[in-house]
C-alpha cells in the first residue's frame, strides 16, 4: 500500500523506470518472437506433417537432403511392427523466381494423394493422379512470387526448366528454410532423378503413424520422432542456441537493470526505512513494499510492451520480405512470466539492503 | 492500566578495548504510573543511548529494562520489532515522516504495520488529527507541512497504535522556541490524556520544566532526579 502510493506520488521517477522496463521487455519479446519465427521458417511444414514418427535412410544422419529410400525399403518401413499408416515423401530443392526478380529456392515435397502425406488445401483444389504438371503452393510461396491459384510458375532444377500450374494453396509453412511446395511423388521423381532406372530411390523419407515407433531401425532405415527430425534440420541447433543465448542475456539484463534501479531507490530511502523499522516494521513489510513496486512497474512495462510487440508483428508481416518473427500466445505468457520473475530476482539486492538497515538510525545518532 | 518502567543497573558500552565508550553507566530508576519524564543533560551524556535501549532499538551491554513486568532487550530482533510496534510510540527529531505521504497517510502507517483494522485506523487517525489541530492539513503532503505541523503529525503517529510508552528525542530541535513549546505542550497533553508513560529527551531546560519529573544525565550517569516546576 505504501509502495503503491509512492509510485502514485513520484510518477516521473517511476515512469522512467517503467519506460526502461518496457524497452527491455519489448526487446526480449522480439528475441523470443525471432526464436519462434526462425523455427517456423526452419520447418513448420515438418511440424505440420500428420505423422507420429519419420523414417530416414540409416546412413543419412537424419538429414532430409541425404536420406534416400528404395521402394523395397519404403515397403519394409511400412511393414514395421507398430506402424498403422505410412506415406513416402520425396524432397528436392528447386529454384523459382520471385516477383522482385530474385531467384530463390523452394522445398518440393512429393506425395501420393490419399495418403497421410497429403497437405490440407486452403484454396483451389487438391492434386489428382493426373496432375503431373500441377503443384500446391504454400501461402508464403504465393506471396513471394506474387502469383495466385490458377497461375503458371516456372521452376528450374539444375539445367532444366519446367512450367507448373498452381492448382491449390496450402498453409503448411516452410520446410528447411524454404516455402513448401507439394507435387505428386511421380513428378518429384522425374524432377530430382530425371529418367527412372532400377536403382532410383523411391522417396526421401516416410511419414509414419503408430505408437512407440521412434528408435526403431531396420534394413537401411531408422525411425525418429518429429522433434528429433526437426532438431536435425541443418542450421536449426546453431540457430536455436544463438536465440537462446540472446534470450538468456535479455532476461539477465532485465533483472540487472531493474535490480540496480530499485537498489539505488532503496539506498536513497535508507533513512525512511530506518524510521519504518524503528516504529516496528518488519524487514518483510519493507521488502514487500519494494516487491509491490517492482511487480507494479513490471506489469506496466509488460502492459505496454506486449501490445507493442503485437503491433510490430503485424507491421512486419506486411513487409514483402518476411522477417522471421512470429508470436504464439505461449511466447507472450512465458516471456512475461519470466520477465516478472527476473524483475523479482533483481530486487534481491534491495532485500539485502533492507535487512542491513539498523532502525536506530531513526534516532539520528549513527551514520 | 498505567505503564510501569524499571531500569536496573543499565549499561551501554560502545566498541571495545581502547576505543570503548561507556555511554550509559549503572543507570537505575523507576517511573510512577502515567508519568511524563524529561531527560536532560549536555550533549554526549548518553540521553539518546538510554532512550534507544528503553525503546528496544539498542541492546544494553548490562542491566535490565522491565516494562509492565516483562524484560525488554536481549530478545530477538523480530520480538523487538513487535515490542516497538505494539508498546512504543516514537517521536524522533525533525523530518521523520514519509515525504510522499500526506499527514493522514503517515498516521495510517503504524496501523498498516499492526493489526488495527482499516475502519478503526481511519477513525483514530481522524481523531488524533483533530486533537492536534491538524484537521485542515490532513491531506497535505509531509513535505508541505511546516516544522511544527510535522512534529505534531509525528506525535499523532506515535499514538496511533495506542502505545504504553511514548519516547521522544529532541522533538523541538528544528523549531523556534514558541513553536517548540506548543509542540511539547500538546505532546504532554496527549500523553497524559492516555495514562501512558512519556520520556522526552531534550537539552532545553524550559521544555524540561513542563514534565512531571526531570532526570539529568552526566557522562552516562543520572545525577539528579527532580520534579518539574509545573508538576508541583
Ligand atoms: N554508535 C556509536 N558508537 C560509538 N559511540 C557512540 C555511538 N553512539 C553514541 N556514542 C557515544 O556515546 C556517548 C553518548 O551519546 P548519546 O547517547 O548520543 O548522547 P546524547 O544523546 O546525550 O547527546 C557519546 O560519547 C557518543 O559519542
Ligand atoms: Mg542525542
Amino acid at each position: 500500500m505504501i509502495g503503491l502510493l509512492e509510485i502514485r506520488r513520484r510518477k516521473m521517477q517511476f515512469a522512467l523506470i517503467a519506460l526502461i522496463v518496457t524497452l527491455i521487455s519489448y526487446l526480449v519479446l522480439m528475441i523470443n518472437g525471432l526464436g519462434v519465427g526462425l523455427n517456423v521458417l526452419a520447418g513448420s511444414a515438418l511440424q505440420n506433417f500428420d505423422a507420429d514418427a519419420i523414417a530416414y535412410s540409416d546412413g543419412a544422419s537424419v538429414s532430409v537432403i541425404r536420406s534416400e529410400l528404395s521402394q523395397a525399403t519404403v515397403d519394409a518401413i511400412g511393414k514395421t511392427p507398430g506402424v498403422t499408416d505410412s506415406a513416402p515423401i520425396g524432397y528436392v530443392s528447386a529454384n523459382y523466381r520471385r516477383a522482385d526478380g530474385k531467384v530463390n529456392s523452394a522445398a518440393f515435397l512429393g506425395y501420393d494423394p490419399g495418403t497421410i502425406g497429403e497437405p490440407k488445401v486452403t484454396e483451389g483444389r487438391a492434386l489428382t493422379a493426373e496432375d503431373a504438371g500441377g503443384l500446391l503452393a504454400d501461402k508464403s510461396f504465393l506471396k513471394a512470387t506474387g502469383l495466385d491459384v490458377g497461375d503458371e510458375v516456372e521452376i528450374t532444377f539444375r539445367l532444366e526448366r519446367r512450367a507448373f500450374t498452381i492448382v491449390g494453396e496450402i498453409d503448411e509453412g516452410a520446410f528447411f528454410f524454404q516455402p513448401a511446395v507439394y507435387v505428386l511423388r511421380s513428378t518429384w521423381d522425374t524432377l530430382r532423378y530425371g529418367a527412372r532406372g532400377d536403382e532410383t530411390p523411391a522417396a526421401s523419407i516416410v511419414l509414419l503413424k503408430g505408437k512407440g515407433l521412434p528408435g526403431k531401425t531396420g534394413a537401411g532405415f531408422e525411425v525418429v520422432n518429429k522433434r528429433t527430425a526437426f532438431a536435425n534440420i541443418e542450421g536449426v541447433s546453431g540457430q536455436q542456441s544463438t536465440v537462446t543465448s540472446l534470450r538468456v542475456f535479455g532476461y539477465i539484463i532485465g533483472a540487472l537493470v531493474i535490480g540496480v534501479f530499485f537498489y539505488v531507490l532503496t539506498l536513497q530511502k535508507i533513512p525512511q526505512i530506518g524510521v519504518l523499522k524503528a516504529i516496528g516494521a518488519s524487514n518483510f513489510f519493507v521488502f514487500r513494499q519494494i516487491l509491490l513496486q517492482v511487480v507494479g512497474i513490471s506489469a506496466v512495462g509488460l502492459a505496454i510492451s506486449v501490445p507493442l510487440a503485437m503491433v510490430s508483428d503485424a507491421a512486419l508481416r506486411r513487409l514483402p520480405d518476411a522477417v522471421p518473427i512470429a508470436f504464439t500466445t505461449g511466447t507472450f505468457v512465458t516471456t512475461s512470466a519470466l520477465l516478472l520473475l527476473m524483475a523479482i530476482v533483481g530486487t534481491a539486492f534491495s532485500g539485502r539492503q533492507v535487512v542491513k538497515v539498523d532502525p536506530i538510525i531513526a534516532l539520528g545518532q549513527q551514520q | 492500566m498505567a505503564t510501569t518502567l524499571a531500569v536496573q543497573d543499565l549499561e551501554k558500552t560502545y566498541g571495545s578495548g581502547e576505543d570503548a565508550v561507556r555511554a550509559v553507566r549503572h543507570v537505575s530508576f523507576e517511573t510512577a504510573p502515567g508519568e511524563f519524564v524529561a531527560l536532560v543533560g549536555p550533549s554526549g551524556s548518553g540521553k539518546t543511548t538510554l532512550l534507544a535501549m528503553i525503546g528496544g532499538l539498542l541492546a544494553p551491554t548490562g542491566g535490565r529494562i522491565v516494562v509492565n513486568g516483562s524484560e525488554v532487550g536481549g530478545a530477538a530482533k523480530r520480538d523487538l520489532a513487535k515490542y516497538r510496534r505494539e508498546m512504543v510510540g516514537f517521536v524522533f527529531q525533525a523530518n521523520n515522516l514519509l515525504p510522499f505521504l500526506t499527514a493522514r497517510e503517515n498516521l495510517l502507517v503504524p496501523a498498516a504495520l499492526g493489526s488495527l483494522d482499516k475502519r478503526d485506523a481511519n477513525a483514530r487517525a481522524g481523531r488524533l488529527l483533530e486533537e492536534l489541530g491538524l484537521e485542515k492539513r490532513r491531506n497535505a503532503l509531509a513535505t508541505q507541512l511546516s516544522g511544527g505541523e510535522r512534529q505534531r503529525v509525528a506525535i499523532a503517529r506515535a499514538l496511533m497504535n495506542d502505545p504504553r510508552l511514548v519516547l521522544v528525542d529532541e522533538p523541538t530541535a528544528s523549531l523556534d522556541s514558541a513553536r517548540g513549546r506548543q509542540v511539547v505542550e500538546s505532546l504532554i497533553r496527549e500523553v497524559r490524556a492516555r495514562d501512558v508513560l512519556g520520556i522526552m529527551v531534550t537539552h532545553d531546560m524550559a521544555m524540561a520544566e513542563l514534565a512531571d519529573r526531570v532526570l539529568e544525565m552526566h557522562d552516562g550517569e543520572i545525577r539528579e532526579h527532580r520534579a518539574g516546576k509545573l508538576a508541583t
